[in-house]
């Protein structure tokens, strides 16, 4: 039995250390080029959008999901599938209103922290990861849904967990996104 | 039968595409800041650097170090040594890639390791104007020369060839600078 030669599943799997040094990196670089916290964080944000407007093309063409019709599968599918094959993690999800359209991605682990002890000197308000809200927020939009994306709890910060808020802002209507298919 | 809680192999794998438009964003931020292709080039290839041995950042002797248990090398008793198990199991791990191995000289101190396909450059058409000896990959030299010296072996390592620079393949060359005296060596186990 041939194996199509694109389709190497083994290919796109990597270790995460290389990537998580390469972040720090990226964060220590801006931290150098912006002194204010809300720079950094601001700057992190945009450069996570756009990845986040790439990434998710690959994302719909590797994970195969489904057509979701409510906000509760889409977060669900970002938290057990988005976040297990790029950062091998899966945050437990909750609901924080009754219309259900503001979510909470919950990770007791972080990878991308694993190697930075506290936040630098002087850098109280840094968003460590803040790459990560852009690429939700792109992401999501790829596919036409407005969502505001924040950290609510950062471990650097002296929380326990790691808690990242999305919150929709549009109504999902369900008729007119069938149609898009 | 239980397994202890920090061996989850399948926690360390990730899809690599984040990673490559992660490195990209590096790149392009360095490109704002640096002019000249050289200063970037030498950035690249410092980060690993400063991550290996400057005092905040664990990362460095973690990334050796967790490469060393999770490969289970034996010891090497030869530069080949060495250069094969970069490419067949360094390269495989973070890259997910093998690259293929020639020897330069008949010392056998220069090699070259030879990739068909590079990661870093998946999202890479070409690279971008007014930037043509810039050294996309070069955070690869440093990882390779800094994870070279935490285990105390000197070496130069250059790209000699680049696709993003019109070579068929990406060529990296390593060049050992001290004779690998075994003895010696072999004491530090």
């Amino acid at each position: 039995m041939s194996r199509p030669a694109h389709r190497r599943p083994e290919y796109h799997k990597i270790n995460k250390d290389l990537f998580v040094l390469t972040y720090g990196a990226l964060v220590a670089q801006l931290c150098k080029d912006y002194e204010k916290d809300e720079d950094v964080n601001k700057y992190l944000d945009k450069m996570g959008y756009g990845i986040g407007t790439r990434l998710v093309e690959d994302f719909l063409a590797r994970s195969c999901v489904r057509r979701c019709h409510s906000y509760s599968e889409i977060i669900d599918i970002i938290a057990q599938v988005a976040f297990k094959m790029y950062l091998g993690i899966t945050p437990s999800v909750t609901c924080n209103n009754s219309s259900r359209t503001e979510f909470s991605l919950i990770l007791d682990k972080n990878p991308l922290v694993e190697f930075v002890e506290e936040l630098p000197a002087g850098r109280s308000s840094l968003c460590y990861c803040n790459l990560l809200s852009g690429i939700i927020r792109g992401a999501l939009e790829m596919v036409h849904l407005a969502a505001d994306v924040t950290f609510l709890q950062d471990t650097l910060k002296g929380d326990r967990v790691t808690e990242i808020g999305i919150t929709f802002l549009k109504k999902l209507d369900e008729k007119k996104y069938r149609r898009k298919k």
